[in-house]
């Protein structure tokens, strides 16, 4: 990387700088990745697994149950909704609050804090294309380099 | 028709509890995962265990957020904790016990009510929150009647008084913080500092479990970190597991550049108490929340006021989070500083935060009106699912 093109691109980032929507996007899109279970594809994906991987229910030794066992899948067939359609859905069986949504936290009456981007010690300093914080100079270039513009959300 | 023993399930979003009530409960990860290493089985349970090389796990959680949503993957789960493999149980004989999520939704409750009497041939059935049982297993060893139950977990933090024995609902308070948030947090944060952890989900947990802990003043501590040599009494590196010598990393002190030990270490400074410290101030990431002693207050204040003096003098914490050294001494200053000076405050942490709910369930099999909380296969296949909701206060 020549001096000269990282020059000039620093220069054409200087002055651009985040609206507050997209800085209020960004810092959801972070949010949501602390809910994400894993970050890397099944690493079994490419495989074609058995049907019917553990066999518990034929293992067992009395068989008591005069039925059959109904299989996972049924249970995901006869149960599917997702997140988002049981919270609408609780709208009608909980209308009124107490409910899963009025009992969220409300904010903290403490200031809010700030820590560095970078090293997550104390900081001073909010970063001007995109309100970030940093605590030295060093840090800075290190966000500059690395995010700061680097990812639109 | 009475038992002297049931099975109590407490289902965690990560881990469950259970077990026969007369036996030490098993404590077994919800969920099913995937390793690159063993490309022929997926592992179940505690069958994790069996794996040699956990690095890279992928992880099938039955939870979303707190809520059973996945079935097939939490029946394939439960399948297994009820086999022999695990700890086998025979419903039509034996009472179960099993706990939900606060304010859990009506199709997941008609959900649970179904699986359990059809699939599962239970003949008698009682769902109950997991706060429920803790605040039962506290009011057995206290003898008190105002309760404040912390329940910090995988998926949030709960925060809910009880009156009596009765959960007062407008007083309870959900953080969005619990140890998934604090376990990708950690990650994110060595990943951009230091080495690409994304993947690691299963190692970072434990990065967590054995080097974070619960600053007793942070900006102090901040202070330290900050410091160089021995005066940094914080920064310790992380010997990360290898799967052939070490199957699990530990915390070692930082050694000088020449006896380095030709070991793969991960360095934690900062990191060892500002992750935790997001269960005191989620705004220290942007999530616009009370933490866990201002939720405390909070909780309190919207209770009676005649009951407020015993609620504060009755704190009971648990939950895997509360294992962070440092989590009780920290809300108990926390909400001292906030209450009045007049009031006493008592905040407990019990010898075993994990499995207190579970406990929980034994002493409540023991009460005379046990079997008035159940429901039984005849009721339900005379008067059908709908009464669930009346009988059981979720
Ligand atoms: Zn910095
Ligand atoms: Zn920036």
């Amino acid at each position: 990387m020549t001096t000269r093109e990282s020059g000039r691109v620093k220069e054409a980032e200087k002055r651009r700088v985040l609206d507050d929507a997209a800085r209020k996007r960004r810092a959801r899109k972070a949010i949501e990745a602390l809910e994400r279970d894993n970050f890397h594809e099944d690493p079994h994906a490419d495989l074609v697994m058995s049907k019917k991987v553990p066999k518990f229910a034929d293992s067992n030794e009395k068989p008591t149950r005069k039925k059959k066992s109904k299989s996972s899948d049924y249970y995901k067939m006869r149960f599917r909704k997702t997140f988002a359609q049981l919270v609408e859905e609780d709208a009608g069986f909980r209308p009124d609050p107490p409910n899963y949504m009025s009992v969220q936290a409300p904010p903290s009456n403490f200031p809010d804090r700030h820590f560095c981007a970078v090293c997550g010690f104390p900081s001073k300093y909010t970063c001007i294309p995109c309100g970030a914080r940093y605590c030295s100079v060093k840090c800075l270039g290190t966000h500059l380099d690395t995010r700061c513009l680097k990812w639109t959300a | 028709m009475s038992k002297t023993s049931c099975y109590i399930v407490d289902n965690g979003a990560y881990t469950a509890k259970l077990g026969i009530s007369t036996m030490e409960p098993k404590v077994v990860p919800n969920c099913i995962m995937k390793a690159k290493s063993e490309r022929r089985r997926p592992f179940i349970g505690s069958q994790i265990d069996e794996c040699r090389d956990a690095s890279g796990l992928f992880y099938i959680l039955p939870f979303q957020k707190g809520f059973l949503i996945n079935w097939d993957t939490q029946k394939t789960v439960w399948d297994y904790m009820f086999s022999k493999e695990c700890c086998p149980v025979n419903f039509n004989e034996t009472p179960l016990i099993i706990t939900e999520p606060l304010f859990n939704f009506a199709s997941i409750q008609e959900a649970m009510t179904e699986i359990f009497f059809e699939e599962y041939d239970c003949q008698t059935l009682l769902r109950i929150n997991a706060t429920d049982l803790a605040d039962y297993h506290y009011r057995k060893m206290h003898n008190n009647n105002c309760t404040v139950v912390v329940d910090s977990g995988y998926s949030y933090t709960y925060i809910v008084p009880y009156i009596n024995g009765k959960k007062y609902r407008e007083g309870i308070l959900r953080i969005d913080v619990g140890g998934k948030v604090l376990t990708n947090h950690l990650k994110e944060v060595i990943s951009y500092r230091q080495l690409n952890v994304m993947d690691e989900t299963y190692v970072i947990n434990q990065v967590k479990e054995d080097s974070c802990f619960v600053s007793q003043d942070f900006m102090a501590d901040m202070e330290i970190a900050q410091k160089r040599g021995s005066a940094n009494t914080i920064m310790k590196d992380y010997v990360l597991p290898d799967y052939t010598t070490l199957r699990r990393g530990y915390l070692r002190d930082i050694v000088k550049k020449e006896e380095d030990l030709d070991q793969q270490t991960l360095r934690m400074n900062n990191e060892r108490f500002s992750i935790p410290e997001l269960l005191f101030r989620p705004s220290d990431i942007g999530i616009p929340q009370m933490g866990i002693p201002e939720g405390i207050m909070h909780s309190i204040n919207s209770c009676p006021e005649e009951h407020m003096e015993n609620l504060l003098q009755n704190i009971v914490l648990y939950g895997g989070n509360t294992l962070f050294p440092g989590f009780r001494d920290r809300t108990y200053n926390d909400v001292r500083s906030l209450a009045l000076d007049h009031y006493d405050v008592n905040v407990s942490l019990p010898d075993n935060p994990i499995t207190y709910a579970w406990e929980g369930g034994k002493h409540i099999l023991t009460d005379p009106d046990f079997y008035s909380f159940c429901m039984t296969k005849e009721e339900y296949e005379e008067e059908g699912k709908a009464v669930a909701f009346e009988k059981f206060d979720i």
